[in-house]
């Protein structure tokens, strides 16, 4: 018996002892618990007769640098990363939007050099920007630019530069991050965290 | 740090049930609960290690969803009473009519009997979420740890306030009655407090900004400070209003229906229509709220939106549409009830109309409830060409229901004007005019709503969801908040032609005000889901994934045979805990016999002059 049939028989039970009980019991606050049973059940069979669909949790994706090979497998890993791990997309639209509390990003890559992106990401007071995009005086924007390097978000050196990588391709750049440059961020941190781990043993 | 705040909860436990049986349960219970101190901490320490613990059988998920459900309906209706009991207090005071005074303490005597199993669940709830989530209740309280000492302290005070107002209240009479007063409005306020800071945390889930660097305090506030927090903490504020205000008139109908003696009829007739009279006043902007905090769900990510109205949860909102509808339906039919068994003759003159409310109401209901998609066989779909039905369809639309919800409004609002002008004539010199202003301004307002409905579907969807449905609802809005003071300028001069006469309801009245209660707990339920829901796979959406065995949402089926057994054991926590509550009261006295002399003992028994939200004293 498939789950929906079983809680329609569940359902139609419930109705069915809701039914008798108003007929037969005469105890009144019995015949108010037999009242509300039957409108419940009769809610539960209500709701198992439209379409049924679960929600299911799509397939957990790894951002593994070591499997990159070209800078497009680069971008596509600073993509995922820019619409999940990074949260970037919580305040940053690409492209124009109502709801975006901070800058598009879109074309930013080709605006800005990467090294500039990088420090706006790693030490966001270096430069502040104002909203210039209404009347009157320039203000601030609703949400501060976060450290990405630190926690909660922490993204690893690789990371942001997959993010950039991601930036520049989406801005119809060619992506002037290379792998190999990455692939040294990426063992250059291990070694660095390798060695703190020993001087904290020590 | 979990484990310093645990203790403060516990502490707060202990510190409130001095004096009431079931405040004294509470703490017995938290005690037994302290060796989950120790779990906590050791969640604490191994946060990092640990993402999820599991209840064999039953399931984790499963069990949080009981247990928080019983814990948000029941806070949800301690939070509640006190805004309309202290409201009742004001208008006993103002008014010198004891029987609003002793309704009020009424309520608040259901309130004290309920606040400590708020605690008790709210307490269980705690400790499974440290058990049973550590990886997000680390995650929370690094970033909300300063609200979790804001809540401690919150909640000390409205517990103190609590234990003032309750005591209090006998001793607190003639010249102490406004500091009394003070000490309701204090309550309230620490409730606002308590309701929305727990809010942000839960609002922060579904809508997270980014926290930057900063001080604790600074980085929780900018947390709370979220996209969707004002528009929650408004829709819960509304809604715990409704569902306070049903469930205490679903207490009157209960009491109404066991009741024996006639002063037992009559009173328990009044409270229920009190408590009826509240559920629909707080009803009636709630779809408002609703919609607002829709528009910030769609402004702050569409694709929540569209998961929420066109996704998975789709026909969801066509359950809601159902509940809302047997909802205005109860409520109304409640109303025509009274107009029919307390007006004496009342009954024939307002067939008609009435008559004509269940008309609109039934058909705006039908439409609210046509799916955007019809469930078809293939050979079905290929007869009408798709899924959408050649005529249906066009009621499947946001257009259409837009239009229908704000007529249900405006009719169930004509139904209480009705209630509250029957058995009455009016005497003002210009009351001609003003009823003649009143029905053209109706008229208008009914064909606005339909004609910027039917042209909804003519213009881009930005359009019509920034300009023309927020027209609809400042329509009726506008006829809400012209129409209830013209209808108090009119009534306060007109002369009563029937005495209203409480207790001669049938039975069926008393299972209405049940049926009420019910489906309100029901939606709150649904909507709590929906909420839950719209956010996917995401513990916190887009920031911290639910990488569980239970990260995926259950369908609509299953989703509502839950809710029906959580409602049903809430219904039966709330029967126990007003039974307890009634073995306190001395029955002996009986609920009338602390009625003012004057007018009351004047007329016939069971007789007051009909006024919506209550009678006053003859001659008034």
């Amino acid at each position: 018996m498939s789950e929906v049939a079983l809680l329609q028989l569940i359902g139609l039970s419930v109705v069915g002892l809701g039914i008798v009980i108003l007929l037969f019991i005469k105890a009144m606050f019995v015949r108010v618990l037999g009242f509300v049973a039957m409108v419940l059940g009769s809610f539960s069979l209500v709701a198992l007769s439209v379409p049924q669909m679960a929600s299911l949790p799509p397939a957990i994706e790894s951002f593994d640098i070591a499997s990159v090979k070209t800078p497009d497998d680069l971008a596509s890993i600073g993509q995922k990363i820019f619409f999940s791990k990074g949260q970037c997309a919580l305040c940053h639209s690409i492209g124009p939007s109502e709801s975006a509390r901070c800058p598009d990003l879109a074309g930013v890559g080709a605006k800005l050099a990467p090294e500039f992106i990088y420090e706006s990401l790693t030490d966001p007071q270096s430069y502040i920007y104002l909203d210039f995009r209404h009347e009157g005086l320039p203000e601030e924007y609703p949400a501060r630019m976060p450290y990405i390097n630190k926690n909660p978000i922490a993204l690893s050196k690789p990371e942001i530069f997959s993010v950039i990588a991601f930036l520049q391709k989406m801005s119809g750049e060619p992506i002037s991050i290379k792998v190999e440059d990455v692939m040294d961020m990426g063992q250059e941190e291990k070694s660095v965290k390798m060695a703190s781990l020993k001087d904290g043993a020590l | 740090m979990i484990h310093q705040s645990l203790m403060n909860i516990l502490k707060n436990l202990v510190c409130k049930t001095r004096g009431l049986p079931l405040l004294k349960l509470g703490t017995v219970f938290a005690v037994l609960l302290l060796p989950c101190l120790a779990l906590a901490q050791d969640a604490a320490t191994q946060a990092m290690s640990v993402e999820y613990r599991d209840i064999p059988g039953m399931g984790s998920r499963n069990l949080i969803w009981i247990v928080a459900q019983q814990h948000l309906l029941l806070a949800g209706f301690v939070l509640g009473v006190p805004i309309f009991a202290w409201v009742c207090e004001i208008v006993g005071w103002k008014t010198n009519e004891p029987r609003y005074d002793k309704l009020a303490k009424e309520f608040t005597k259901l309130l004290t009997s309920a606040y400590a199993t708020t605690a008790l669940f709210g307490g269980i709830l705690l400790f499974l979420l440290i058990g049973l989530y550590p990886k997000l209740m680390a995650y929370l309280t690094d970033i909300f740890f300063p609200s979790f000492i804001a809540y401690c302290i919150l909640f000390l005070f409205e517990t103190a306030t609590l234990y003032m107002y309750w005591y209090g209240w006998d001793a607190m009479q003639g010249k102490k009655k406004a500091f009394h007063l003070f000490l309701g409005f204090l309550l309230n306020l620490f409730a606002l407090g308590i309701m929305i800071v727990p809010n942000a945390w839960a609002t922060f889930q579904a809508s997270p900004v980014v926290v930057a660097d900063g001080t604790d305090i600074e980085r929780a506030w900018a947390a709370m400070q979220n996209p969707t927090w004002w528009p929650v903490n408004i829709h819960r504020l509304i809604a715990n209003v409704v569902l306070g205000g049903f469930i205490c008139g679903a207490y009157a109908g209960v009491r109404y229906l066991l009741a024996v003696s006639r002063e037992e009829k009559e009173h328990y007739d009044w409270m229920g229509y009190v408590g009826n009279f509240i559920g629909v006043f707080g009803m009636l902007p709630l779809p408002f709220a609703g919609y607002w905090l829709m528009r910030e769900i769609y402004q702050y990510n569409q694709q929540m939106g569209i998961t929420l109205m066109g996704g998975f949860l789709a026909w969801l909102f066509i359950l809601q549409a159902m509940l809302i509808g047997v909802l205005f339906l109860g409520a109304n039919y409640y109303f025509w009830m009274g107009i029919s068994y307390r007006i004496p003759g009342s009954a024939q003159s307002y067939k008609k109309p009435i008559m004509a409310m269940l008309i609109v109401l039934m058909v705006c209901l039908g439409v609210w409830m046509t799916p955007h998609s019809l469930v078809a066989s293939l050979e079905e779909a290929r007869k009408m060409g798709g899924t959408h039905h050649p005529m249906l369809g066009v009621f499947g639309v946001m257009s259409a229901k837009m239009t229908v919800s704000n007529l249900m409004i405006l009719v169930t609002f004509m139904s209480f004007i009705m209630y509250w002008r029957a058995g009455k004539v009016e005497t003002a010199g210009w009351a001609k005019i003003a009823k003649s202003v009143m029905g053209a301004l109706l008229v208008i307002a009914g064909i606005a709503v339909i004609v910027l409905g039917v042209w909804g579907y003519f213009v881009p969807a930005i359009i019509r969801i920034n300009y023309f449905s927020v027209a609809q609802v400042l329509i009726v809005l506008f006829i809400m908040v012209t129409f209830t003071p013209l209808t108090a300028l009119l009534m306060k001069s007109a002369k009563t032609t029937t005495e209203m006469v409480w207790g001669q309801m049938p039975i069926r009245a008393g299972y209405s005000l049940v049926l009420n209660a019910v489906m309100v707990i029901l939606l709150m339920s649904l909507m709590g889901y929906a909420r839950s829901s719209s956010r996917v796979h995401w513990h916190i959406y887009g920031v911290m994934r639910d990488t569980s065995e239970y990260a995926y949402s259950p369908a609509l089926g299953y989703a509502a045979a839950f809710m029906s057994l959580n409602t049903f054991l809430f219904c039966l926590l709330v029967a126990f805990i007003f039974w307890v509550a009634s073995m306190g009261g001395d029955k002996s006295k009986g609920p009338q016999k602390e009625e003012p002399k004057g007018s009351q003992e004047k007329l016939p028994e069971g007789l007051t002059p009909a006024m919506a939200g209550g009678s006053p004293r003859k001659g008034e």
